[in-house]
């Protein structure tokens, strides 16, 4: 919320806004002015129209001004991208100035609006675990998988996996995204192994997230994450098989809470504080990180970024699973002879500057072709809950993502983050049907699986 | 036309399509550029998705006498795309299209909006570039860049913004839709293209922009030298620039600089240096790291601390990301600052360093300078604290003074900026009263109601002006320079010929075969008739046409009026181009008096192979397309030159010329290849040499190669490939000639047969040759009503030669 401001941050503020020299350099890696072509939706238009309040020559609740800062989607790729070092915040702030002029809460005053309790569910495992939620994520992710350019894709990579599309095609609809990529995951087993079929030995539940799954002085503290936990529990759950089988003392401590990050995108300040403090009790008072400390481990890189925000807020080092993995010596990895493009969640690669880490992993897999898409810090368009709100814009931005993917001419797209991955296997399925989106460490798992 | 990943959508909540938007916000943000000046207010912003909706906007707006800016990305640093109070904003962001990549003409034709740097990522495949690179060109838009006539670092080898436009499709003050001619290289007649290239949107929208790419470098070489002083940074590049060595690029970025820059990306550049330089060398490996090497060794007896290639492609991006966006990081350094764009000849650029010096002494300010140093264009921003007014007047005196020196030491106010509103008060320093009138008679013709972008550009009528300078009366050089000024009289062979004497040459072929069989320069006796008729020949080494390495001109309109245009230096956006539009013109607007042309390095040696039919075939054109396509692949340089003869005793010959060096790697690997190619073709190899470059045509004669051409007239025909004429696959050579010479890049004919009956692609024969052929009718799209307008400002009174066609209607 707005805060009330001293003459003091007033000229701060000011200063801080002079720093941007209205060069527009960051105009090409703004998601919503790709999408618009429309300078008000651009962070230069943003930065502009914060001046021209702050200067009194405009309004802070004028409609347009309030559209033009709700329709940020708070990527941050013009903070990447802005030579000068104009801070993100800023554009927050007047997203601040401008809600509190209006009098309604951030983020929901304009625009197509959600029924409120709606949005109060849309932060809660629970509602995640719907079919409702799930089915944008789910539907668009098998749609991706299953879809019939994939037999052809990977009957052209070589090895072995050119047999996979045969077997996955005669596999029934799933109705889970978690489903989808253990389906994928059976395919790609099955085609390395040259069998009819694969089968993921995965881990139960509750050896690996579970009460029993407890371990005395960890050397890692698992952040569960909602999204992960209510999509892609599996997920989550072969990670820490890879974790453990590269010797680490994983520990998933209980009661922990979604991260805060979606009830601060819905303006609900109190909830983000009251998940913190959840999180802050599960994951107690361990001993600072210098004094070697456990990490903490965070799968989602939305989660991550919401937690790294908060410096000292959790006692350890929060650390993003690439950042991890790449510290870590993995057992040994099988190659993996495919065409990888990795999509760059805004949150990993903007929020937390992790950009070198997971393409150093995919490297790292023998036999596996990285390839660059073009824009990869443009934003997918999925942006939590802003997708949902402005949908026309996310589907224009999903399938600007998805046609740069697609040019690759990679076989899979890897990435780290569920909202993105369902935003993209959703228009893969329109751009290139066929083309599958795994996550990263899933691949990792894959590559370094027994037997 | 329409590209993968441009889809466009109205933004939410605002009046969807592209229908006026007229809310609040819009009319704040687009009040505004990168210029930080303020002009006004728009009363409306459009941003059409289609050329046809952009010409009813201008169309409307004409009606209703409201003004109009057109505006790229408002990148602009002169203003140029600032609204009035109560204007239009026509912004051309949803304007995306691009058609196929030509990778035979090496074309591409686009729309306004698209991106530089999409521009080149399109081409990418195909092994080309669009060469003009702004610093700003990941966000600047072609239209924007064609607006400013924008250069960047790599212009120094390949050319700002004009020399990459083939033609433009534009719309004038009332709507309507009209083009600049065929496209085709070395087009006679008054250029519309160079007109519109830079001229801030002030006389025409530029709706489609056929663009010429550039083959990539097959290697590059990238150095960071680092200078404890500035004054030797600056000293070292005039020195190696003079030394024959022809980088890509050369940057310079002084210790100020160097801070932001470091504070913003951390690079590892020392800061306790005066000046840290990029340099950039492409070509094939061998020479890229032969120049390198040589280029280091100056550099570091020039006064160098270090000198360092970049290891690999991700370092010399780092390094260019650096550099590129050190104007950005500036914000860095104070709320506020003056930036100049101001260029003097490259050899006086350590005087306007050292002056630089004094004028921050003397004023009390701080400067940070970005240098494009090869073009002897640099960036002073003058920093200050804009809540005091003390320092603001400190810093834009200290701006005036810097520009007042950079002009007495013969330069220009604006080598890429261009003038907007910015620099108004200084462009009447440089121009001549009667340049001022031409120019103010230009824009009422093409906007007779002042609607399109008023009161940009042009000096203010009752400004003082500069005095005309005074033409040369003899050839004289500034070797320091780079630059050659001559009377029209001159004999441009003798100019060249003391050029050669120093390695150095204007770039221009102009050598065919003459009726006596020796080779030399054909038609073109004087500097005046070079620059008058554009007459060529093929270009053995150069980068194209005279209008390529014009910078200066002294004319004489038709009722006398003697006026002065361009400057010595190598890139100058002040005003309209008046010396690019009139070359080529003929002697229908204006007489020439004299000109000032860039030198180059001169080619050291010519490669010459002789080839016949083995056993008596007759030669014929479908055999030789594909040896002519091949030979064109030669990384970095311009395609051999080809001499066919069909008539030849014993089947026909054909012979194979091309600058380069006398190395193994160079015209020994071309040698290879042209032995490989005839091979292919069912050729035997007749002659092998490699002469001296200036000895060529002799050594052609005294080989015996030129018999056939002993026979051919003084006439030449000088025929075009059109952009975008080539279907992949088409067969492209003139099947009916029986003798021509080729230049595969671009792609041209010239022959001594008389054109009558052409092949489909090269129907349009861009010029009759022989002295002094009068002027061709232009083409269709080029609207008769300008150019009778032009004939009637710059000869009013009819005294010099008047084509029938410019008398009709
Ligand atoms: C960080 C930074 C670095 C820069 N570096 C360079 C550099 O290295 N070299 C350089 O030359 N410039 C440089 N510039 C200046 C600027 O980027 C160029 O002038 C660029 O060409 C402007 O493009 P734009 O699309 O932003 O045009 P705008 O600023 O929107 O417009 C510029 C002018 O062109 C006109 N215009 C735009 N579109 C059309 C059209 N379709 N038809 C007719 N007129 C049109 C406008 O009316 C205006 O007068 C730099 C600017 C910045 C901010
Ligand atoms: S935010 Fe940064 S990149 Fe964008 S216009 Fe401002 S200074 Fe330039
Ligand atoms: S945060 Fe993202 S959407 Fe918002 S202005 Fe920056 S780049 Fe654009």
């Amino acid at each position: 919320m707005a805060p009330a401001m001293t003459d003091g941050m007033q000229t701060e503020l000011r200063t801080l806004l002079r720093s941007c020299v209205q060069c527009g350099l960051c105009l090409p890696h703004c998601a919503t002015w790709l999408a618009t072509g429309d300078d008000v939706q651009s962070p230069r238009g943003r930065l502009i129209l914060l001046d021209e309040i702050l200067g009194g020559r405009a309004d802070a609740a004028e409609p347009s001004f309030l559209a033009a800062f709700d329709q940020c989607i708070g990527c941050r790729a013009c903070e990447s991208a802005c030579p000068s070092g104009v801070p993100y915040s800023l554009l927050e702030y007047g997203q601040d100035l401008a809600f509190a002029a209006a009098g309604s809460p951030a983020g929901w005053s304009s625009g197509p609006a959600l029924p409120a309790p709606l949005i109060r569910r849309l932060s809660s495992v629970r509602f995640l675990r719907t079919a409702a939620a799930a089915a944008t994520l789910a539907s668009g992710l098998l749609r991706g998988l299953l879809g019939p350019g994939w037999r052809t894709r990977l009957a052209r990579a070589p090895g072995g996996l050119g047999r996979l599309p045969r077997l996955l095609g005669s596999l029934p609809r799933s109705p889970s995204a978690d489903e989808g990529v253990v389906r994928l995951l059976n395919g790609l087993i099955a085609a390395a192994a040259g069998a009819a079929a694969g089968r993921v030995e995965d881990p139960s539940p509750s050896a690996t997230v579970g009460p029993e799954s407890r371990v005395a002085s960890p050397d890692i503290l698992f952040f569960r994450g909602c999204a992960n936990e209510g999509l892609m529990p599996g997920t989550s759950r072969r990670l820490l098989d890879l974790l453990r089988r590269c010797g680490c003392r994983v520990d998933v401590p209980q009661g922990q809470a979604c991260c805060g990050a979606l009830a601060a995108h819905t303006g609900d300040g109190r909830g983000r504080e009251d998940r913190h403090r959840r999180n802050r009790e599960a994951f107690g008072p361990g001993p600072a990180p210098a004094d070697g400390g456990p990490w903490i481990l965070v799968e989602a890189s939305g989660c991550g970024h919401e937690l790294k925000s908060v410096p000292g807020e959790l006692a350890g080092e929060v650390l993003d699973a690439t950042e991890i993995l790449t510290r870590l010596s993995l057992p040994p990895l099988r190659p993996v002879p495919l065409k990888v493009a990795f999509h760059d969640p805004c949150h990993l690669r903007h929020g937390q500057g992790i950009v070198a880490e997971p393409r150093r992993l995919l490297r790292g897999i023998p036999g596996l072709e990285l390839v660059e898409p073009a824009e990869p810090e443009v934003c997918c368009g999925s942006g939590g809950a802003w997708g949902l709100r402005y949908p026309d814009l996310s589907g224009i931005l999903a399938r600007r993502k998805a046609e740069n993917l697609a040019a690759t001419g990679a076989d899979l797209v890897v990435t780290t983050n569920p909202g993105c991955l369902g935003q993209i296997a959703g228009a893969l399925a329109d751009v290139a049907p066929g083309l599958p989106v795994l996550p990263l460490t899933d691949l990792l798992w894959f590559a370094a699986r027994k037997g | 036309m329409s590209m993968p990943g441009q889809s466009r959508a109205s933004r939410p909540g605002a009046s969807g399509g592209s229908g006026p938007l007229t809310d609040a916000a819009s009319l704040s943000v687009y009040a505004r550029d990168a210029s930080h000046l303020a002009l006004g207010r728009p009363a409306a912003v459009y941003l059409p998705a289609g050329e046809p909706e952009l010409r009813a906007i201008v169309r409307q707006a004409a009606r209703e006498r409201r003004p109009l800016v057109c505006r790229g990305a408002g990148t602009g640093l002169s203003g140029g795309a600032l609204p009035g109070d109560g204007w239009v904003v026509l912004g051309t962001s949803r304007l995306l299209g691009c058609g196929p990549v030509d990778p035979l003409g090496r074309t591409v034709t686009v729309e306004p909006g698209l991106l530089n740097e999409r521009i080149s990522a399109l081409a990418r495949p195909s092994g080309l570039h669009f060469a003009p690179d702004p610093s700003s060109q990941s966000a600047a838009t072609i239209g924007g860049n064609i607006g400013e006539n924008a250069g960047g670092p790599h212009c120094l080898r390949h050319g700002v913004t004009l020399q990459h436009l083939r033609r433009l499709r534009w719309c004038d003050a009332r709507g309507e839709p009209a083009g600049t001619g065929r496209g085709l290289p070395l087009e006679r007649g008054f250029d519309l293209v160079s007109l519109l290239c830079g001229s801030e949107g002030t006389l025409g929208i530029v709706t489609s922009a056929d663009l010429k790419l550039t083959p990539d470098g097959r290697s590059v070489a990238t150095l960071l030298a680092v200078f404890p002083r500035l004054d030797d940074a600056v000293s070292a590049v005039v020195n190696l620039l003079g030394s024959g060595l022809l980088p890509v690029a050369v940057e310079i970025v002084d210790q100020a600089m160097l801070e932001a820059v470091e504070k913003a990306f951390a690079f590892g550049f020392p800061t306790d240096v005066e000046a840290a330089m990029i340099l950039e060398f492409s070509g094939a490996a061998e020479e890229t790291a032969g120049d390198a090497a040589r280029a280091a060794d100056l550099l570091r007896r020039g006064g160098a601390r270090d000198v360092q290639t970049a290891a690999d492609e991700a370092e010399r991006l780092a390094l260019w990301r650096c550099r590129k966006k050190a104007f950005g990081a500036v914000g860095r350094l104070a709320p506020s600052y003056v930036t100049m764009d101001v260029v003097v000849p490259l050899g006086r650029l350590p005087l306007l360093v050292r002056d630089i010096q004094d004028i921050k002494a003397r004023w009390g300010v701080e400067i940070a300078t970005a240098f494009h140093a090869g073009d002897g264009n640099l960036h002073p921003g003058v920093h200050y604290d804009d809540t005091d007014p003390e320092q603001a007047r400190a810093a834009h005196a200290a701006a005036d003074a810097i520009i007042a020196r950079a002009l007495e030491l013969g330069g220009s106010v604006s080598g890429e900026h261009g003038i907007g509103i910015e620099k108004l008060h200084v462009l009447p320093w440089m121009l001549d009263a009667e340049s001022a009138r031409l120019h103010h008679e230009v824009k009422t013709l093409f906007d007779p109601q002042g609607l399109l972008n008023p009161g940009k550009l042009l000096p203010a009528p009752g400004a003082s002006f500069a005095p005309c300078p005074e033409p040369p009366e003899s050839v004289d050089f500034q070797w320091e320079s780079l630059t050659a000024r001559a009377p029209a009289s001159a004999c441009l062979a003798d100019l060249q010929s003391a050029a050669m004497d120093r390695g150095l040459w204007v770039p221009l072929g102009a050598w065919l075969p003459r009726p006596a069989g020796s080779w030399g320069l054909a038609t073109a006796g004087t500097v005046g008739e070079a620059v008058a008729d554009l007459v060529t020949g093929p270009v053995l080494g150069g980068s194209g046409s005279v209008r390529d390495c014009l910078l200066e001109l002294w004319a004489v309109t038709g009722d006398g009026r003697r006026f002065h245009t361009g400057a010595p230096v190598f890139k100058n956006v002040a005003g309209y181009d008046f010396t690019h539009a009139l070359c080529g013109s003929g002697r229908v607007f204006v007489e020439m008096q004299a000109a000032t042309f860039q030198l180059r390095p001169c080619p050291a040696h010519l490669g010459i192979w002789g080839l016949k039919t083995a056993g008596g075939v007759p030669l014929d054109w479908p055999a030789l397309e594909p040896l002519l396509r091949r030979l064109r692949e030669r990384p970095n340089q311009p395609g051999p030159v080809c001499l066919v003869d069909l008539e030849a005793p014993g089947g026909g010959t054909l012979i194979v010329t091309a600058p380069g060096r006398d190395t193994d790697w160079d015209l020994g690997a071309l040698g290879r290849l042209v032995g490989e190619c005839a091979r292919q073709a069912g050729l035997e190899c007749t002659a092998q040499a490699v002469v001296p470059f200036r000895d060529g045509p002799t050594e052609l004669a005294a080989r015996g190669l030129l018999p056939g051409w002993a026979a051919a007239g003084s006439d030449w025909d000088l025929l075009g490939l059109p952009a975008g004429a080539a279907d992949p696959g088409q067969n492209v050579l003139p099947v009916r000639l029986r003798r021509a010479v080729l230049q595969a890049d671009p792609w041209l004919v010239w022959t001594p047969e008389s054109v009558t009956d052409p092949a489909p692609w090269f129907a349009d024969a861009v010029c009759r040759g022989g002295r002094a052929a009068p002027l061709p009718r232009p083409a269709e799209d080029v609207p008769a009503a300008y150019l009778r307008g032009l004939k009637r400002i710059f000869d009013p009174d009819g005294r010099l030669e008047t084509p029938a066609w410019l008398e009709e209607g």
